[in-house]
């Protein structure tokens, strides 16, 4: 009786969580669905192809939004990584950390509206360059936080062993330092991506409607009432974490654990 | 030439992690009070003494704090009731891979499916209607964009509870709470002492930085009250943007006044937590 119960719960759960990627993607594909229909009357590929067909923008605002998650989360990731060593590795390790989780912890939206007199005489508002570089400042102290547990005293054994036996700064990092943390690394990538992906608040501010990216499109479809398209946007920028939850667990996380 | 590439390292991490925050504080600071901006001429408290006086900023940020309380208590409760009741269900892969998947929700997703399911029109109103429940559109009751809040506060839980099961989770296997609850068991203690006694406690302290450092990110959350809350009073992220973006240029100093308000106070709060927490650690130690 209790074992069914159990199931019963964990049946619901997962409903719970199934029911919104269900619910976007038959929206997506629907059209003239109102109130009071519980079932859209229409189902079909019309919404889907008119998006590919490059009528929307979607698709553009897809690839753009890639472009610039990828970047922040390659530079963050890089730069966390390297820079962290060093805070970490410094006396004054305690004031660095707490330094690195005011940018942080701030939200994203009244930093860049604060910051965007800076961007916009250095003349980068409103541009792609200028919205990589705000997320650059949310993802990066990310990256900084997540790699400071790797920074240990076993490690510093290690570099301390490597320098011992000759081994120059380069190898120091080809052949210790990045093999020892490439999940972490890995993970890092995945989280500075997915904070670039989803950031909406900032980069409306910075982009100032000019860099549409996909969560800004789905905002402006929101305002719109176009929900259909709304959810087009909406699966393909679920589309991305999905594909890196799965991969995360079948080769990532299962390895380190 | 070792320590010289150190400070370099230094002055990077201080440019790309310090100076950005310091620039914007600055500016805010010094639009608040006059000395920079169109409309503005010369120091000035009067923004200041403005914004106090219309209590606006007070409002806005007690809104923000019990709506993020809220939450959080709501979210790490449900969380921690399927921690610990199902926790070897959640384990089996097909479970395990759905666990993971509310974190591919970004908020603004989250907040436009709640306006596809509980607004008026939305999936429930016309569940409740087909059922005879509701006579008419009207008759549904305003759950998004609300007085209370209920739309915000749905919107939060559903973001942030996924992610403190996960935590509860694998802190519940790293302390090994079913070795420690079979040996409380077997010294006579019920499964509810278990609960209340050993695991929650455990549970909590070890997250207790998380949990309030999400506390934190839901006072300054944009997205799911810009789009599911109301006009007035709003979160405090939502009222900064918008006191910025007016059209009456008088009223952008002002703007900046509640940023810097916010701005000290979270730093404040990060610096209280951390210090205490690091106290503690030490103490521990």
């Amino acid at each position: 009786m209790r074992r069914s119960s159990n199931s019963i719960v964990m049946i619901a759960y997962a409903i719970w969580v199934l029911f919104p990627f269900l619910y976007l993607l038959v929206l997506s594909l629907s059209a003239d669905w109102r109130f009071p229909s519980i079932l859209p009357n229409y189902i079909g590929l019309k919404n889907w192809a008119a998006v590919l067909g490059g009528e929307t923008g979607l698709v553009k605002s897809f690839f753009l939004s890639l472009f610039i998650s990828l970047l922040v989360a390659l530079s963050s990731t890089l730069c966390g990584f390297l820079l962290s060593r060093i805070v970490n590795y410094n006396k004054k390790k305690n004031l660095w950390t707490i330094i690195s989780y005011f940018p942080y912890v701030l939200a994203p939206v009244v930093f860049g509206a604060c910051l965007s007199y800076y961007f916009l005489r250095l003349g980068i508002l409103g541009t792609t360059f200028g919205v990589i570089l705000a997320q650059f400042f949310i993802a990066f102290p990310y990256a900084m936080i997540f790699f400071s547990p790797f920074w240990t005293e076993k490690t510093k054994d290690y570099e301390n062993l490597v320098a011992t036996l000759r081994g120059s700064l380069v190898q120091k990092f080809t052949k210790v330092l990045f093999p020892l943390s490439k999940n972490l690394i890995l993970i890092c990538f995945f989280q500075t991506f997915l904070i670039s992906w989803f950031e909406f608040g900032l980069s409306s501010i910075i982009g100032v409607g000019k860099v549409q990216t996909l969560t800004i499109q789905v905002f402006l479809f929101i305002k719109e009432s176009n929900f259909y398209y709304g959810a087009m946007s909406c699966c393909l920028l679920m589309l991305p974490p999905v594909i890196f939850i799965y991969v995360n667990k079948r080769y990532v996380f299962n390895k380190i654990l | 030439m070792k320590s010289k590439s150190r400070y370099i390292g230094l002055a990077l991490f201080l440019l790309i992690g310090l100076l950005p925050f310091g620039l914007a504080l600055v500016y805010a600071l010094l639009y608040s009070f006059g000395i920079v901006g169109i409309a503005n001429d010369g120091f000035t408290t009067k923004f200041w003494q403005q914004v106090l006086v219309e209590d606006t900023f007070v409002q806005s940020m007690l809104y923000s704090i019990v709506i993020s309380i809220l939450s959080v208590v709501f979210s790490v409760g449900i969380a921690m009731l399927i921690a610990i009741k199902y926790v070897s269900k959640l384990e089996k892969p097909f479970m395990s891979f759905v666990s993971y998947l509310p974190l591919c929700m970004p908020g603004i997703v989250v907040a436009f499916f709640l306006i596809q399911i509980l607004s008026e029109a939305g999936w429930i109103s016309r569940l409740a209607y087909s059922i005879g429940l509701i006579d008419q559109l009207q008759s549904f009751p305003s759950l998004v964009n609300d007085s209370l809040a209920i739309g915000i506060i749905v919107a939060f839980v559903s973001v942030v509870m996924p992610f403190f099961l996960l935590l509860f989770i694998s802190v519940y296997r790293q302390e090994r709470l079913d070795e420690l609850a079979h040996v409380a068991s077997s010294l006579g203690a019920s499964p509810l002492q278990i609960a209340i006694k050993i695991k929650i406690p455990i549970l909590l302290h070890r997250t207790r930085m998380i949990i309030i450092l999400y506390f934190i990110f839901l006072l300054g959350a944009y997205e799911i009250p810009l789009i599911l809350g109301q006009e007035s009073p709003q979160m405090i992220s939502v009222m900064v943007v918008r006191e910025l973006n007016q059209y009456d240029l008088t009223k952008i100093s002002e703007g900046y006044v509640v940023a810097v308000m916010y701005t000290i106070l979270i730093s404040l709060l990060t610096l209280v937590v951390f210090s205490y927490h690091r106290s503690k650690t030490v103490s521990h130690a």
